[in-house]
């Protein structure tokens, strides 16, 4: 019998897990590895046979640089210009997302990159229509 | 998989319009997006000495509807180009579309299946249909362009939460390149103005690009009397995504492309001399589009190795090369990738002059890009266009000295697909 229940599609349940501070991601029962943000299939080895699972939030912010302004999304306008980084997370994945915690000038960047590697933390940033993955540094 | 052509496929002509904007250039200004595409065709299939009734099959690219407005472009174009009861599809690969037809044509002839395939490619990236006019046209403000272009990439978790171009393919890949080699911030902006000066100057040999005025000439124009005082100023030359400058970057461009692919035997005596089209490799990605690395692409990497297979060379072996350069670092880093330049070297070698069409690593000598401009879906054929010229020895001023016998170009469809195709002299 086909399980007939409504339920969340992934990218919605992603969202609405941003919305509740949760970073959702699904981890493969056949290679172990983490898909993030979520499908429905394993992007390392094709498995269907994949579970949701949260991650920590954890990361290191290997690079940053900024967007232009006017934004290229007009999401994203009330911001620009903002930083955008390069991180690589606790759990394995590598994620590219806004960057709070240094301004988007020449200067700072400059700072930022001869510092080197940096731990960063996951958390929501609430834009008008949307919540969307951000991640803090800390100076 | 076999990784084999079974049969000899060359290309026996190739077309290309002006690149600019079909409201202002004069080569184009007025065209209706149907001549500008025919015009061309009618090149492409006049070098190979055919007309559009004598191939088999028509491969029409177009990736960005939404500009164009001429899905179906097969049966669209066929009364422009000749090509009536042809057999025929629509496709797209992005920016890599006219080079994906190369090898989709390739596969066919190859298969036994066509014996001549016409390929062609076009796009609007600077005008738009103008409400419902069958050929009235207006200008596409910058952020409706990066919309409809951002539609090719991650639209589930990328694009809605703050993904754009700048950063991902310019801005991170620069700092990765010069943390990985210990360039500094002031080394790489003073190498990075030298691939454009070498852009811009070829781009002023080209009568067909979109930007055709050199570096140095553009900088004089405002009173710079020097150039890298130019690129340094926050006015003319702002970061886009540091330390990435706006003149780094791709250009957009209205134009279109066409090439004629056929058997080797059956191109015999023809009108012009054909190059062969050796081999090819096509990998694609999702974001992200590299992991801890910037400068390295996985997908890239497996299509350059895909492509050296089949047509049985090595990086040695090339006499000219264009990689993909809507990010002028994006470029370096798959020429290194690919060992045309030394891995960390690129930008040196830039400054040295050795990418210049007189250098002894040629690359993009059509201008790029940024000089030569961009029409998403028909550019990867006006690059394969450059490679055929200077193979025949027909590419002016800007000939590269030793006649390139080994051609590879790559190209990156959004977002992404890598595409490597090798060409060599008959
Ligand atoms: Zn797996």
């Amino acid at each position: 019998m086909q399980n007939t229940t409504e339920r969340t599609g992934a990218i919605a349940g992603y969202y609405e897990g941003l919305a509740a501070g949760l970073f959702r991601a699904i981890v493969c029962k056949s290679c172990g590895s983490h898909t993030f943000p979520p499908t429905g299939c394993c992007e390392h080895c094709g498995s269907w046979d994949v579970e949701p699972v949260e991650l920590s939030g954890d990361a290191t912010l290997l690079f940053a640089t900024h967007n232009i302004s006017p934004a290229c999304h007009p999401r994203f306008e009330k911001i620009a210009p903002y930083v955008y980084g390069h991180l690589r997370l606790k759990e394995g994945p590598i994620v590219q997302a806004i960057i709070l915690g240094v301004d988007a000038t020449p200067g700072d960047l400059q700072r930022l990159f001869e510092r080197g590697p940096v731990p960063a933390k996951a958390e929501t940033l609430q834009m008008d229509d949307l919540p969307v993955l951000a991640f803090r540094i800390s100076n | 998989m076999r990784n084999k052509l079974r049969e000899q496929v060359v290309i026996s002509g190739v077309g290309c319009s002006r690149f600019g904007n079909l409201l202002e250039t004069p080569e184009i200004k007025g065209m209706s997006i149907q001549e500008l595409t025919a015009s061309a065709v009618k090149e492409a299939l006049d070098d190979a000495g055919l007309t559009g009734q004598d191939v088999d099959a028509v491969f029409a690219g177009n990736a960005m509807v939404h500009s164009s407005q001429v899905p179906g472009t097969y049966s669209q174009l066929s009364k422009w180009t000749g090509t009536q009861f042809k057999a025929g599809v629509h496709f797209e690969a992005q920016c890599s579309t006219t080079n994906v037809g190369a090898a989709m044509a390739a596969m066919a002839i190859a298969a036994g299946v066509y014996d001549t395939v016409l390929v062609y490619g076009l796009e609007t990236t600077r005008t738009k249909v103008k409400g419902h006019s069958p050929y009235e046209r207006e200008p596409i403000s910058h952020q409706q362009t990066w919309l409809w272009t951002d539609m090719a990439v991650n639209q589930a978790y990328g694009v809605p939460q703050g993904y754009d171009i700048f950063s991902t393919y310019n801005g991170l890949v620069a700092l990765g390149y010069c943390r990985k080699h210990g360039i500094s911030i002031e080394d790489f902006d003073r190498g990075m103005f030298e691939v454009c000066r070498t852009r811009r100057l070829h781009g002023s040999m080209n009568p067909k690009a979109n930007i055709q005025e050199k570096l140095e000439d553009r900088a004089a124009r405002d009173g710079f009397g020097d150039p890298f005082g130019y690129w340094q100023s926050e006015e003319h030359n702002p970061f886009v995504a540091w330390p990435s400058r706006l003149l780094s970057l791709v250009t957009t461009a209205d134009g279109a492309s066409a090439m004629v692919i056929t058997r080797a035997d059956l191109a015999k005596g023809g009108r012009s001399r054909p190059v062969e089209l050796k081999g090819f490799g096509v990998s694609y990605s999702d974001l992200p589009w590299y992991g801890e690395d910037p400068t390295f692409w996985e997908f890239d990497k497996r299509a350059i190795d895909a492509a050296f297979d089949m047509a049985g060379i090595t990086a040695a072996d090339i006499g000219y090369l264009h990689t993909h350069d809507c990010s002028h670092i994006s470029g370096i880093c798959t020429a290194e990738t690919i060992g045309y330049l030394e891995a960390g070297k690129g930008l040196d070698a830039a400054r040295e002059g050795r990418l210049r069409f007189d250098g002894d690593r040629p690359m993009s000598t059509h201008g790029g890009r940024h000089a030569f401009g961009h029409a998403w879906g028909a550019s990867a054929g006006t690059d394969t266009y450059e490679a055929v010229l200077q193979m025949r020895g027909q590419a002016g001023p800007r000939q590269i000295p030793k006649v390139p016998d080994i051609s590879v170009i790559h190209t990156h469809g959004y977002a992404m697909i890598g595409t490597v195709i090798v060409l060599g002299s008959l």
